[in-house]
């Protein structure tokens, strides 16, 4: 009858861990099955992405949608690549739209936005941003104001 | 003796943190028999009992139980073995948190897969012969010292062993509860058939139930014998410690530096 | 002369009782216990180290996530931005506080009560009694606890840092008055599933393999008196701590430093 007991306390015990899992996934990190959702990688080359990290979101009149995959430096060019996963149900981007780092806030993070263009065809899956813009960098701002360029 | 010996002990060294504790044992212990092992305290006579039951290994000679070499066993080996003996702890050695039951019901749950309605037949028999049937639901913080030993013996005799080991048994017990554990010595013995080696310094309890003695002193055999054997022997140690004589052999003074360095008696002559 | 002896002599001894509990610990694993047996036990002690500790992490949890509510927003108004008090609280629980302060407490509650549960078995003859008994004790007593640790840990952690969360939310949004819906959005935004939440899981898995091996190891190889019990309990809590500290900052850098 004890053992029995302990048996039932201890798979309350172990529920409750598997509860606060999914408070932690679902609640705290937002994770939720749509996230799952299938995607399409596009592509843009900056000059300079600044502060821009992997997992960093990308959106559109600042509705999220989709994820920055990752940065890579493309040797020839000197250009920063960056892969994003748009969310496919977004498949109407113009083809001539811009991908711009933006900062959230004076100190927030660095995040893309894309700026729509007017084309009537749309990115598709592997297509790369015709124009970007990259980065503010506050210094070089300051410097090149301060030096009279 | 030598032919039906069914632990034999050749030559074993054992020494521990650089103390030399067994110098050269040499030893037999016949099947069927009670054989007693004395000696002074502290000259690892429960050491001799972890020889033999291969929780400590000798750093030379050879230990062997039923014709097994217990040192040269492999773990799996070894734990089959010691299935066949049984060991009664100074203090008993009940599981605290469990109830005398089951604390008698642990080696049958563990090495056989009997029904739950045969182990407790066998639990109550073993708790019959040691006359606490009726203790069965008590925990072993309510026993007093000599039920523990009672209960620690039901235990170990629990999946009918060849062999039990007493250590120190009667250390601590009242004229009644020594009474009650000589007697169940030597049924268990003789009903049984059971090998038992019994280590203690209560020379005249065990000198009354044992067929055989061994007096054990500075790491050497220094008498065998049956009692009377011993009784009559010439060592004048053997006669010492039999007789409980408080100098002699064995020294009153543990061996200090000279008297004048710790008393600082200058100038005095001893 | 003598000082540097005594250094040789004192580090070998470190090194000697290192090697016995690695080759306590693989005596422990390589024995696993047959099932039919072994869950049972297993369930006992997930009982005795698990349940039981859970009163004292959710009370912890709570307070702290209180306390770091209350702290957060009087530095994050400074800013005006109060609304990231759901992100800071989130992060650090998930990450340190939900892992370490759980593993701390752990050390105190449980490890302490499972060294002096295996010391004083041993100074009372009974894991003696058991081997003798044709059992192996490494497998018998000290597996399933070092296993119920192993297990227990990262669930404490979780319900640590999830209690924690909602005291956090008591403070900050029912009584301090940030916006609800941005102390979640914040949050959610800022906490990744794989990178914060799992990580900090990983931490706890290691902290309880660590805390529960160092708690057996100690009432395993404790001198079997009353003051050698003693001194392996304090020893359990003291190197419980250091090594969970340690480690949190070993693991710290190896999974959030960008380097």
């Amino acid at each position: 009858m004890v053992q029995r007991t302990t048996e039932i306390v201890v798979g309350f015990f172990m529920i409750a861990g598997l509860a606060a899992l999914l408070f932690l996934a679902l609640q705290v990190s937002g994770l939720s099955p749509k996230s799952a959702a299938a995607t399409y990688t596009v592509y843009a080359n900056f000059n300079d992405v600044g502060g821009l990290t992997p997992r960093g979101k990308v959106s559109m009149a600042g509705v999220t949608v989709g994820s920055i995959e990752s940065i890579s430096l493309d040797k020839n060019t000197f250009q920063a690549k960056v892969t994003m996963a748009i969310r496919s149900d977004v498949d109407t981007i113009p083809a001539d739209s811009a991908a711009v780092i933006r900062t959230s806030g004076l100190l927030g993070e660095q995040y893309i936005d894309i700026s729509i263009g007017g084309d009537m065809e749309s990115l598709g899956e592997g297509d790369t941003f015709y124009s970007t813009q990259s980065a503010m960098n506050l210094e070089r701002l300051i410097s090149n104001f301060a030096s009279g360029r | 003796m030598e032919s039906s010996a069914y632990i034999s002990l050749k030559d074993v060294v054992f020494s521990r943190s650089g103390r030399r504790i067994f110098d050269g044992i040499t030893l037999d212990i016949p099947k069927g028999k009670i054989t007693a092992i004395m000696g002074p305290s502290g000259t690892g006579k429960t050491t001799l009992l972890r020889v033999i039951g291969g929780q400590l290994k000798p750093d030379s000679g050879q230990v062997s139980v039923a014709g097994h070499e217990v040192p040269k066993l492999k773990r799996k080996e070894l734990y089959r073995l010691r299935e066949k003996m049984g060991m009664l702890f100074q203090s008993g050695a009940l599981f605290t948190d469990i109830s005398v039951f089951e604390n008698v019901a642990f080696p049958l749950r563990v090495h056989t897969s009997l029904p739950e309605d045969m182990i407790r037949d066998i639990v109550l028999m073993k708790l019959e012969a040691v006359g606490l049937r009726g203790a069965r639901d008590l925990m072993p913080s309510e026993l007093s010292g000599g039920m523990t030993r009672r209960v620690a013996l039901a235990r170990s005799i629990a999946l009918d062993p060849e062999l039990i080991m007493y250590d120190e048994p009667f250390t601590g017990q009242d004229p009644i509860a020594m009474g009650v554990l000589v007697k169940l010595i030597r049924d268990l013995n003789s009903s049984m058939g059971l090998t038992s080696v019994l280590v203690s310094h209560d020379v005249p309890e065990s000198l009354s139930i044992c067929h055989y003695a061994c007096i054990i002193a500075d790491g050497k055999v220094i008498g065998t014998g049956t009692p009377d054997e011993l009784r009559n022997h010439p060592s004048e140690l053997v006669q010492q410690f039999l007789s409980g004589q408080p100098d002699g052999p064995v020294p009153f003074h543990y061996p200090a530096s000279n008297p004048v360095d710790d008393f600082g008696i200058k100038g005095a002559s001893i | 002369m003598d000082y540097v002896a005594g250094f040789g002599r004192r580090s070998l001894e470190v090194v000697g009782s290192l090697g016995r509990a690695t080759q306590f610990l693989f005596g422990v694993l390589v024995g696993v216990p047959k099932p039919a047996t072994g869950f049972p036990l297993l369930i006992k002690q997930l009982y005795s180290v698990g349940v039981l500790s859970l009163a004292i992490v959710v009370v912890s949890g709570l307070f702290i996530g209180m306390v770091l509510a209350l702290q957060g927003y009087t530095i994050l108004s400074d800013y005006g931005s109060e609304a990231a008090i759901g992100q800071m609280i989130a992060l650090t629980l998930v990450r340190e506080l939900g892992p370490v302060v759980t593993a701390l407490l752990f050390a105190g509650r449980a490890g302490s009560a499972l060294t002096a549960e295996i010391g004083l078995m041993k100074a009372t003859e009974q894991l003696s009694s058991m081997e003798m008994m044709g059992v192996d004790p490494l497998r018998r007593v000290i597996a399933p606890r070092l296993w119920a640790g192993f297990i227990a840990m990262p669930i404490l952690a979780m319900i640590f840092s999830v209690v924690g969360i909602w005291g956090g939310m008591l403070v900050g949004v029912d009584w301090l008055g940030v916006f609800e819906g941005s102390f979640w959005g914040n949050m959610q935004s800022s906490v990744d599933f794989v990178d914060d939440v799992l990580n900090g899981v990983i931490k706890s898995v290691v902290f309880g393999f660590v805390c529960a091996w160092i708690a057996v190891y100690q009432g395993y190889d404790c001198v079997p008196t009353s003051a050698g019990i003693s001194s392996a309990t304090t020893k359990t809590v003291v190197y419980s701590s250091l090594a969970v500290l340690g480690l949190d900052f070993v693991l710290t850098a190896v999974m959030f430093g960008d380097f």
